[in-house]
């Protein structure tokens, strides 16, 4: 089996061991963000457990080392902005006001809205409540043309707002992620596209996937910028996707965001990750986004040890709270899968 | 009342749909400035502006895909396919996507996807699908074909009124050959119902779109012979209206289904099974499927001509049916 060479790792000019802001940052707001991307590694880390105890049934996908994107680009969005992830957003989710116990209770199979039993935990949609657009299944880059349609509706109704549709490498292969960013282009729609580049699409690696360094490198196709950048870094992400996204909001059009990370854990939890090499999983874990975060907000962050392992702790606590709530709901009765199939 | 033919009727219902709720905008191939491939949105740039009447790629899962996306933010689009089938390049988002999402989130689509479908035309084997089978077995999506130009007016307005996607397929055939009186004043035909196009106590035929035609004039000569036939024009393929079929099988007692797309798989199969549960104690005859043939849609007209169900066919079924 070929691996990824050292070299293919991380451009050393993205790389980084510390991170900083070079934006003033309050307490509050550098607080919310570290909890919001624990939350989603501890709810994670009980998903796995769950999983594995037989608890979710079919299958369960985690986020693990992509805390740092969602939150980051999600932190910079107006509430009626709208944007669409699979649970690799987990933290975006959060972000926005959806609770882990709900989530788990999805993962379940629980009778909770907006599911109601009928749709894995790995996809979540809510416009109304959470401004969280569906996510598709099937072409893996399906949402790319839909979000140019909420995009394309922005702009009918002279809406100053943006979608904001995160993906992975793996997604910008099929066709539909060319047409949609084709179509946005050419209306210069308030699309923006953020690529979590995970080293891999399940078990293939990216030199395997795309004949350029970059999925950024196909964004001169559609005459649109783009810009690379190191992902686990929350600061990084928001310079850079605040760039893309005042760009979409004040008319310009698409831009596409490549943000270099790494999946810590398996493409889902039945995947051990055989085909990843010791030394990339290694790499990766020295730049963890919680590892960086909770190092920057000990040292100059000037939160300390104490906060840190304070808010660690709480998370904990609500996702365990979370599991009890979640096991206690129903199951959806078996009358209703007939049910909601059109507009009653 | 004038005679307006089935093309402009859809056009009609769209133009009447588009000025009384400006939630409604048309999105496709060459629809804008050229006015469509056949013409269905001549005029409709000049009247509602490039913001309504969008011009798109070479591209039908952007067109689906944006379709989809507006119409969750409560836009109304009307996606035109320049030929249906081309639907096959969108059956991903179609299905997989739009289809599922109420039952996965309760996240309505109202969608409607539109285009020409059927032969007659010597359009060969990409120009003449009727692909309503692939989307008969998609749950959450709703089928119509109209045979009439008033049909075509009100269904297109009911569809694009419906909460939920509809594939809304166009006989190529009948543009231009079909014309009704159409009322100037606000219709709608409801989604579900078919509609007895010729009573008669004999023979029962379900059919729809160009195939209703066919059936009536087999219908006419079978009538100089004494032979009534009931001819049943479904209008929606999905949901189906079985009451209506059911009805007229428990008076004639014996039933062709007649359909244009190909035979093995079909939309007929789906009705004669059902007619065999639902209504066998009423039949004196075993059900009969006529269809295409299990071939791509030949191109040259003797090919074509083979390859569809003809008036001699249904004659020849009825005749079997009434001996039986």
């Amino acid at each position: 089996m070929q691996k990824l060479k050292p070299a293919r790792f991380l451009d050393p000019a993205l790389d980084r061991t510390s991170i900083a802001p070079n934006e003033t940052l309050s307490h509050d707001q550098l607080i919310t963000w570290y909890r919001t991307m624990r939350l989603a590694r501890a709810c994670d880390k009980k998903l796995g457990a769950l999983y594995r105890q037989g608890k979710i049934v079919g299958a369960v996908y985690l986020a693990t080392g992509q805390e740092a994107i969602c939150t980051g680009v999600v932190s910079l969005l107006e509430r009626n902005d709208y944007f669409s992830t699979v649970a690799r957003g987990l933290a975006g989710w959060f972000l926005r006001g959806v609770e882990p116990r709900h989530v788990i209770a999805r993962w379940l199979g629980r009778d909770v809205p907006p599911s109601h039993g009928r749709e894995l935990g790995l996809f979540f949609a809510d416009i109304e409540h959470y401004g969280i657009a569906p996510y598709h299944n099937g072409s893996m880059a399906s949402w790319i043309p839909s979000g140019a349609g909420f995009a394309l509706a922005f702009k009918i109704r002279k809406q100053p707002r943006v979608y904001v549709a995160f993906t992975g490498d793996g997604a910008t292969s099929p066709g539909d992620f060319y047409e949609g960013l084709n179509f946005a282009a050419i209306h210069k729609l308030a699309l923006v596209v953020i690529v979590e580049n995970n080293c891999f699409a399940y078990s293939t690696s990216t030199d395997k996937q795309m004949p350029v360094e970059n999925v950024a490198d196909r964004a001169p196709a559609f005459n649109i910028p783009s810009e690379v950048a190191f992902g686990n870094d929350i600061f990084e992400v928001r310079r850079v996707a605040k760039r893309a996204i005042d760009h979409a909001r004040a008319g310009n059009g698409p831009y596409l965001v490549e943000f270099k990370t790494f999946r810590a854990s398996g493409h889902g939890e039945h995947d051990d990750m055989g085909y990843v090499d010791a030394d990339l999983r290694e790499f990766w874990e020295q730049r963890d986004p919680l590892r960086l975060f909770a190092e920057y907000l000990d040292g100059p962050g000037g939160l300390g040890e104490t906060a840190v392992k304070a808010i660690d702790d709480e998370c904990t606590q609500v996702i365990e709270d979370a599991v009890v709530w979640a096991e206690a709901q129903p199951e959806a009765s078996p009358d209703t899968v007939g049910d909601r199939l059109f507009a009653p | 009342m004038a005679k307006t033919t089935y093309l402009e009727a859809i056009r009609q219902g769209l133009a009447e749909e588009m000025a009384s709720d400006d939630r409604v905008y048309a999105i496709g191939e060459d629809i804008g400035l050229y006015g469509g491939a056949f013409k269905v949105t001549e005029g409709l740039l000049n009247r509602f502006g490039a913001e309504r009447v969008i011009d798109t790629p070479v591209s039908e899962t952007a067109i689906i895909g944006a379709a989809i996306g507006s119409a969750y933010l409560g836009m109304r689009p009307v996606a035109e396919l320049q030929f249906i089938d081309f639907v096959a390049c969108c059956f991903n988002i179609l299905t997989n996507f739009a289809a599922k999402s109420r039952y996965r989130w309760g996240a309505g689509v109202p969608l409607v996807v539109r285009g020409p479908c059927g032969g007659g035309v010597s359009g060969g084997p990409f120009h003449s699908a009727n692909p309503e089978a692939h989307f008969l077995h998609t749950p959450g999506l709703k089928i119509v074909e109209p045979s009439t130009a008033y049909d075509a007016k009100g269904l297109i307005k009911a569809a694009i009124r419906d909460d939920d996607p509809v594939l809304f397929l166009e006989h190529k055939l009948l543009y231009r050959r079909v014309q009704d009186e159409v009322p100037e004043e606000d219709y709608v035909v409801p989604l579900g119902q078919a509609v007895v196009r010729r009573p008669g106590d004999d023979v029962t035929i379900v059919t729809f779109g160009a195939m209703t035609h066919t059936a009536l004039d087999a219908a006419n000569q079978l009538a100089e012979r004494d032979v009534a036939i009931e001819v049943i024009d479904l209008r929606t393929l999905s949901p189906l209206d079985y009451e209506t079929i059911l009805q007229s099988v428990a008076k004639t007692n014996k039933v062709i289904v007649l359909h244009e797309a190909q035979r093995t798989g079909g939309i007929g199969a789906e009705i004669a099974a059902a007619i065999a549960e639902r209504g066998f104690e009423h039949l004196d005859a075993p059900p009969v499927r006529l269809a295409s043939l299990d071939t791509p849609v030949p191109y040259s007209p003797a090919l074509e001509a083979a390859f569809r169900p003809s008036v001699e066919q249904i004659v020849a079924a009825v005749e079997h049916l009434v001996e039986y």
